[in-house]
């Protein structure tokens, strides 16, 4: 079954902070529309401020240990804690492991999903960043036995799909929920960024595997 | 997707200069090897593959265009490719790349130009600068065309060194000093000493130590990096006693600045010199604001990606093929033009926007200099302002204390919250008030750390109060901020504030928002820290004060963010938001624009319902300023809240007029009550003293 070695995930890492610095713009333009405006200024500077403290040969966990430490450590707000703990639980699980398959993968994925739900008080469905990233973890428990690329094909598929129906919910949590109805017919920002790394990191490791 | 509407959102701004190629411009390229280079026009025919009477014209053309006048042309150069990248690497804030090549100037003759003119471009009145030393150095400090500048401050960044070497610290600092008409601070140690003994000695002596003062209060630091090659300027100033020192304990480092080492990804490396030096350490050069490193080199490329990964420098000065080597060196890819042999073309043309594109709305004007440096700014701006009531904890811009000592055995009183809301929170420190206050980033909550840097800043030994507005990242941070003082031992209790009656029916008061009633919980919660009372009572007494006060508010145009200075929602120019909060995000309800009374009556009658006013009631009344809004309407929309109040009966204790929590720029106004029993009435009007609220 494809895998690809631990060591050595730093650059996979690190493109997944591109991303997130690339986008800033984007974030925030989407998170004007119904919070304050500065999702895509606050995760640029924390995954920025990351990827210059991750070296290309780290391991998966070690990387994504940095992350935690700057976005814990110096970025606050809400999405501070919750990506925080989501990289942090991660990288629990593939720490020690040799190589990293489609199940540990999936492994890893839920355990994300649950750190960030431990910490805050969102569930699916309240228009937050759960809403790309719980379909995405079923998606790749569904798809793990069929090996890594179709469970990345599978992730991907459901992160976007994911954010694009937060479009018609309405936030329960965060600030955007004090608009009520008003809050539809926007896609959220959370999940819009979560989408995005999720994709980016499917694609490298895609890359890796070929 | 994302690019496009990147480039559509993300106009020019003040931190962003328009990328521009030399080879974009031959003409600007003709005229940077004529007029800096020094190079003839046949060399330069040569360079760029013309005839010679092209160049003649060229360069003719420049003049007409104003292209050799130095500050236009300078400026275009910054924006050259390679500087655009290296920005956007590293998180620079500037860079500058000079062509490696340039006829007969040697390299550091003409860095140090090239640093000359960038530490021109920063430079303001009354700063103080820090200058280590090295060749590059001194030719930076030679390259300073003379310029007066009210009250600078030239400050010589490590002790001395051999004299054996013409660019010692001292004459660096002495030629920089003399260049800019400023007062040196020379360093009267030197650099290394043969024991750590010998240095806590001098350290101990209060010529030294007024010196190192001056080191801590730099606001500019101009340094090179040495790499470690044998015939560095490391090697030459005497640093390494012997070859075998250098390899036992500094194997790691690849680089060398203001006399310390770094490693390969910019940690120090500790080893016994370090204990020897005196000058500027690591950490203090970081806390430099404005951070200009000058060197170029091939071999300076470990040193000096090893120096931006440490995040030593944020404004680099250095040569296309060091930059080119550095991007490589860390992965990036390079897109670098063939500046020699490009055939003159136009510029490219903007790219017409898509058919159909709204366009966007005006910058707003705000004071800014850099907007990521926004909040430290204001916040070293409001700390110098205001110097007996708040101090910084620990050298930090957010974390940020009482400046009189607080009674031992008083129960601490933490407040905190994101940025973009002042004078909340810091207006809110002092005797009768809070110890310490967390700031974090705008409209963000501070990180656990700083949190409980103020928790520990403010416990003395009674337990510690935190009081916060009610976001799910205030929450979060300041819980795990409080597990954290736990562990240590501190007991902390949390009070977290809901007054905004707009956010939600009265049935969920718990989850409703903390606005600008904060300022009366604050103050109630202060007020019984003061009077001594346990843990255990404050806590109480700021839950009964957060269960009396209900605010309600209105915007009239949205705020918008240093970064973006776009209004961060759309109003209409006749339209308000009845319920705004005060994080830009739009309020509950939009209306049409009303007169002030009919505001203050839809506000007073949200008010009424939820806050059981009846004859008798008595209140502390706030009209608050949401950031834009002047005392003027402030008066007319108070009116008739006095109005409405003394219909009702109710007693105004005192009423509070003014910006008490803003959001930023936003327009609007928000009234808060509290609702008083005699205990609360107490509290309120007992003396406080904090720099945005005074009691007695």
């Amino acid at each position: 079954m494809a895998s690809f070695e631990n060591a050595g995930s730093g650059a996979m890492v690190r493109k997944v902070a591109a991303a997130v610095v690339e986008n800033r713009a984007w974030l925030s333009e989407i998170d004007g529309k119904i919070g304050d405006g500065d999702h895509g200024n606050n995760m640029a500077k924390g995954f920025g401020r990351a990827a210059e403290r991750i070296s290309d040969g780290d391991t998966l966990d070690a990387a994504f240990a940095t992350v935690t430490d700057v976005l814990m450590g110096e970025i606050g707000g809400s999405m501070g804690p919750l990506y925080g703990m989501f990289f942090s639980d991660m990288a629990d699980v593939v720490a020690g492991k040799e190589r990293i398959d489609a199940p540990t993968f999936a492994a890893m994925l839920a355990a994300g999903a649950e750190g960030v739900m431990a910490i805050g008080e969102a569930r699916p469905g309240d228009k937050c960043l759960l809403d790309a990233l719980c379909p995405a973890v079923t998606a790749a428990e569904e798809n793990a036995a069929k090996g890594f690329p179709e469970t990345l094909v599978a992730v991907r598929k459901a992160a976007e799909d994911g954010r694009d129906a937060t479009v018609d919910m309405i936030a329960q949590i965060g600030r955007a929920s004090r608009l009520g109805e008003r809050s539809r017919g926007v896609q959220d920002a959370g999940a819009t960024s979560c989408a995005l790394i999720l994709v980016t990191l499917a694609d490298a490791i895609e890359a890796r595997l070929s | 997707m994302s690019e496009s509407r990147a480039k559509r959102s993300g106009a020019p701004d003040a931190s962003k200069r328009a990328p521009l190629k030399f080879g974009d411009d031959p003409l600007l390229w003709a005229a940077w090897l004529y007029y800096e280079e020094g190079m003839t026009q046949s060399e330069i025919a040569a360079t760029m593959g013309l005839s010679r009477p092209t160049v003649i014209t060229y360069l003719s053309e420049a003049r007409e265009r104003g292209i050799v006048n130095i500050s236009i042309a300078v400026d275009r150069l910054r924006s050259l490719s390679l500087a655009q990248q290296m920005v956007d690497h590293f998180g620079l804030r500037d860079c500058l790349v000079v062509p490696t090549e340039g006829g007969e100037r040697s390299l550091i003759d003409r860095l140090g130009d090239a640093g000359a003119r960038t530490l021109g471009w920063h430079l303001r009145p009354a700063q103080t600068v820090g200058i280590a030393w090295g060749r590059t150095m001194l030719a930076v400090a030679a390259a300073v065309p003379p310029q007066h500048l009210a009250d600078l401050r030239v400050v010589q960044a490590t002790g001395g060194t051999t004299a054996a070497i013409p660019y010692t610290p001292e004459a660096v600092a002495t030629r920089l000093s003399e260049a800019l008409s400023a007062q040196v601070v020379p360093i009267s140690a030197p650099c290394i000493v043969s024991q750590p003994q010998v240095r806590d000695l001098l350290l101990q002596e209060p010529v030294l130590r007024e010196q190192m003062q001056s080191l801590s209060e730099l606001d500019m630091i101009v340094l090179g990096v040495s790499s470690l090659r044998p015939n560095s300027t490391i090697h030459t100033s005497g640093f390494f006693a012997n070859a075998l020192e250098q390899h036992d304990h500094y194997r790691d480092a690849v680089g060398s600045l203001v006399g310390r080492f770094i490693d390969a990804q910019g940690t120090p490396v500790i080893g016994p010199l370090d204990g020897r030096t005196i000058g500027l350490p690591l950490e203090a050069l970081r806390q430099v604001r404005t951070r200009i490193g000058v060197s170029g080199g091939f071999d300076k490329v470990p040193a000096l990606l090893a120096a931006l990964r440490g995040g030593y420098i944020n404004v680099l000065v250095t040569d296309a093929d060091t930059a080119e080597g550095i991007l490589r060196a860390d992965g990036a890819e390079v897109q670098r033009q063939s500046l020699s042999r490009r055939p003159p073309s136009s510029p490219t043309p903007e790219p017409a926007p898509a058919v159909g594109t709204p366009a966007p709305p005006p910058f707003v004007k705000k004071l800014l200099n850099d907007p990521r440096a926004a909040v430290d700014e204001a916040m070293e701006g409001l700390l110098r302002a205001h110097p007996g009531h708040i101090a910084r904890i620990d050298g930090s811009f957010r974390a940020i204390r009482r400046a009189t000592p607080a009674p031992e055995g008083k129960v601490g009183l933490v407040i905190g919250g994101g940025a973009g809301h002042e004078p909340l929170f810091l207006g809110y420190v002092g005797p009768g008030l809070a110890d310490a206050v967390a700031v974090g980033n705008i409209f963000a909550a501070p990180p656990p750390d700083r949190i409980l840097a103020c928790c520990r800043a403010a416990s003395s030994g009674a337990g510690v109060l935190h009081v916060f507005g009610n976001y799910s990242g205030d929450v979060m941070n300041f819980e795990m901020a409080g597990e954290l003082a736990s562990a240590m031992g501190i007991e902390v209790r949390t009070v977290v504030t809901t007054d905004d009656i707009a956010y939600s029916p009265a049935s969920d008061r718990d989850g409703r928002r903390g606005t600008a009633g904060n300022v009366f919980i604050f103050k109630i919660a202060g007020a019984a820290c003061d009077r001594m009372l346990p843990l255990e009572d404050c806590e109480r007494i700021t839950q009964k004060a957060n269960a009396a006060t209900f605010t309600m508010s209105v915007g009239l145009t949205a705020g918008s963010l240093p970064e973006t200075r776009r209004p961060s929602f759309e109003l209409g120019a006749d339209e308000i938001e009845i319920g705004v909060g005060i994080h830009g995000e739009p309020g509950v309800q939009r209306a049409l624009m009303m007169s002030a009374d009919d505001i203050a009556d839809r506000i007073m009658d949200g008010l009424f319902s939820e806050a059981g006013l009846c004859p008798g009631s008595r209140i502390g009344l706030l009209v608050n300023a949401l950031g834009g809004t002047p005392m003027m309407e402030l008066g007319i929309l108070n009116r008739r809240v006095h109005q409405r109040l003394a219909a009702r009966g109710v007693e105004i204790v005192r009423t509070w007029l003014g910006p008490y929590c803003t959001s930023l720029d936003m327009d609007g106004a928000s009234v808060s009550v509290i609702v008083l029993d005699e205990q609360l009435e107490d509290l309120l009007l007992a003396p406080c003293d904090g720099f945005a609220f005074r009691v007695g």
